[in-house]
């Protein structure tokens, strides 16, 4: 019994004695919380933009119900209801409110009479016009009428249009985390692990340029992940249909062109250079592979939010979150795979990406010229 | 002729509380190195002795350019330590524990990995290999993962890979630790040996017989600072070293045993 004391006691005094291991653990909790919050006002800033929106619609609806629907609408009178759909179908229209001919006296419990509500849940303006419309109705004082009761498809979204949406979302999420995985397992190894086995030092002795080495360490590092990012690649686009079963019909690989595939693994390279560049520089910074993983894991939370946070900007980001390293690259993966890339926008998210890399090189650089961090105990 | 002129050499440590209160001192900082000055002549062997802690591996790893002085320079060949690293680089070569090599590779992947560092011309690198190689029987294990290899032969390999470019100047800190007595020899036999080839090695060690046997000159450091420096025939006039040194550590430090 008293030697579990003694063991308790050394390992206590090895932890709380050594301050970095005691931040290093408590440091993820803080930068959570950082991350979060930043990220939760940035979604709720897009949200708030998104409430203002006045979804586009054609109202076939008898006068009273049509100017309280006007109110959070932007009426579009020159449709048919023929026409109206096609355009919802098409994107170009949000949403088409098609009220029963004689609403006002067609009132029977037995068969209440139907508003029909035409949308496309492709269509992110469209979607939300769909829940304000269901809303506003439900407001209404008249109680007995249905709104989209009958067997027929409201929803006029195309399988396609419908598979791209999912595939949009989900694909810069899975992506991100699968390249994230894909760093860790290399960057640490290579830079805190040689620090950790002296054998870093030994390359420091021979003349070659501190910046030469960092380039050479993030070149080859990025060639290892990317080599896995694009083996993560074909496997989402190629699972997608079975992993969302139901929901997507079609063959998504084939839904893409080849300018689409070369924009996208443009992005991956570019992400994966921005990672790399990141996770060395946080290897490179700790003593020990071990140590390396505890600074690299809110970096990793990090990435992994930015892919998910892209799902929140798809409606039609300003061209200025582009810019924005990884969210941008989010984004620009997300408009390839719904159809609507920008090509600006998807160079922009590149070359972000790029410019962040070539500082965090410049960075490793002066580390690896730094004694304090090379060779400190 | 002069080939390292060390000038001022000073090189001090922040200490946390816990060292300050094992060193019985209230100062935040150690002065590991303090104001060194000596030169090193062209093809001879330069012996450093000092007891742990006393700042030879501070002040070689300084002179490898791993770490930067405080103030003070020293130079190689006219190249300084502070300014010119890259081309005191190519000058010096550097055996010391605490440099590894990865335990992945072969020694004949090393080798040349480590000569392309230096910029050695591929058919160079390949003739000195060889004979490198076979003069340390090497060869034989030259495709056994450095992992695998004995201490002995780990340590010969170490030995060669630090001269891969020739240098003029090699400093060698306690190279035959942890060695038997057979691979102890091969190696001081071949610092010998590369003192007829006209190269200057600077050894740091505890053993005094090894200095005896091979040192042209001694300088002993003791508290980072140096206390004697001069050919061995004259600080063991009156005395063997191990007696030479003794008096001198009493003297300086006040401590008896």
């Amino acid at each position: 019994m008293k030697n579990i004391l003694t063991i308790i006691k050394k390992e206590f005094s090895r932890f709380f004695r050594d301050k970095r291991m005691v931040i290093t653990v408590l440091l993820p909790g803080v930068l959570i919380f950082v991350v979060y919050t930043l990220i939760g006002s940035a979604i709720s800033d897009i949200v708030g933009v998104d409430e203002n929106y006045k979804p586009s619609a054609y109202l076939s609806a008898p006068s009273g119900y049509s100017e309280f629907l006007s109110l959070h609408l932007e009426p579009k009178d020159d449709f048919t209801e023929e026409s109206a759909k096609q355009a919802v179908a098409e994107g170009k229209l949000d949403v088409a409110v098609i009220f029963p001919e004689n609403f006002n006296e067609a009132f029977d419990t037995e068969n209440p009479p139907e508003v029909r509500v035409y949308y496309n849940s492709s269509v992110t303006g469209s979607a939300a016009g769909f829940q304000i419309v269901n809303m506003l109705l439900s407001k209404t004082n008249r109680p007995a009428f249905t709104i989209n009761s009958s067997a027929q498809k409201f929803d006029l979204a195309s399988e396609r249009d419908l598979t791209a949406s999912i595939t949009s979302m989900l694909v810069p999420m899975l992506m991100f985390s699968l390249l994230a995985s894909a760093c860790i397992s290399v960057a640490p190894e290579s830079i805190a692990g040689e620090k950790e086995r002296g054998t870093m030092a030994t390359m420091l002795i021979t003349p070659i340029r501190r910046v030469e080495l960092a380039i050479g360490k993030i070149l080859s590092l990025s060639c290892f992940a990317l080599l896995s990012g694009i083996s993560s690649f074909i496997g989402v686009i190629l699972s997608l249909p079975k992993l969302t079963s139901g929901f997507v019909g079609v063959d998504t690989a084939a839904m893409y062109s080849v300018g689409d595939y070369f924009m996208v693994f443009g992005i991956i390279i570019s992400v994966v250079l921005l990672i790399i560049s990141a996770f060395s520089v946080m290897s490179a910074f700790a003593k020990s592979v071990k140590e390396a993983g505890t600074l690299i894991a809110p970096l990793m939370i990090l990435i992994i939010l930015m892919g998910m946070a892209s799902m929140f900007f798809t409606a039609s980001p300003s061209i200025g979150l582009y810019l924005i390293p990884l969210l941008g690259s989010g984004l620009a993966m997300a408009s390839i795979m719904s159809f609507s890339a920008s090509g600006l926008g998807v160079a922009l998210s590149i070359i972000s990406n790029i410019v962040v890399s070539l500082g965090l090189v410049v960075l490793l650089t002066f580390m690896f010229k730094s004694e304090r961090i090379m060779f400190k105990k | 002729m002069e080939i390292l002129k060390v000038e001022s050499l000073t090189k001090s440590f922040k200490l946390s509380r816990k060292q300050q209160k094992t060193e019985k001192t209230g100062l935040a900082i150690k002065v590991a190195v303090n104001d060194l000055s000596f030169t090193v002549n062209k093809g001879e062997i330069f012996g450093l002795l000092g007891p742990n802690g006393a700042g030879k591996t501070t002040t070689l790893r300084m002179l490898a350019t791993l770490i930067k002085p405080d103030s003070g320079d020293a130079f190689v060949d006219g190249k300084s330590v502070v300014s010119e690293e890259n081309a005191v680089r190519r000058k010096i070569g550097f055996l010391t524990s605490e440099l590894k090599l990865e335990d992945f590779f072969t020694p004949n992947y090393l080798y040349g990995f480590f000569s392309e560092l230096y910029g050695v011309e591929k058919s160079v690198a390949e003739e000195r290999k060889k004979k490198l190689f076979e003069k340390f029987g090497i060869d034989r294990f030259a495709e056994v993962k450095f992992a695998n290899l004995s201490t002995g032969m780990k340590q010969k390999v170490s030995l060669v890979i630090s001269i891969v470019h020739d240098p003029e100047l090699i400093i060698f800190d306690e190279p035959t630790n942890g060695l038997d007595v057979l691979t102890a020899k091969v190696v001081t036999d071949f610092l010998e040996e590369l003192k007829s080839e006209g190269k200057t090695i600077i050894l740091s060690t505890h053993i005094f017989s090894l200095v005896e046997k091979l040192c042209d000159r001694v300088g002993i450091i003791i508290d980072g600072r140096l206390v004697a420096l001069d050919t061995l025939q004259n600080i063991t006039k009156e005395c063997n070293l191990e007696t030479a040194f003794f008096d001198l550590y009493y003297k300086v430090t006040g401590e008896t045993l």
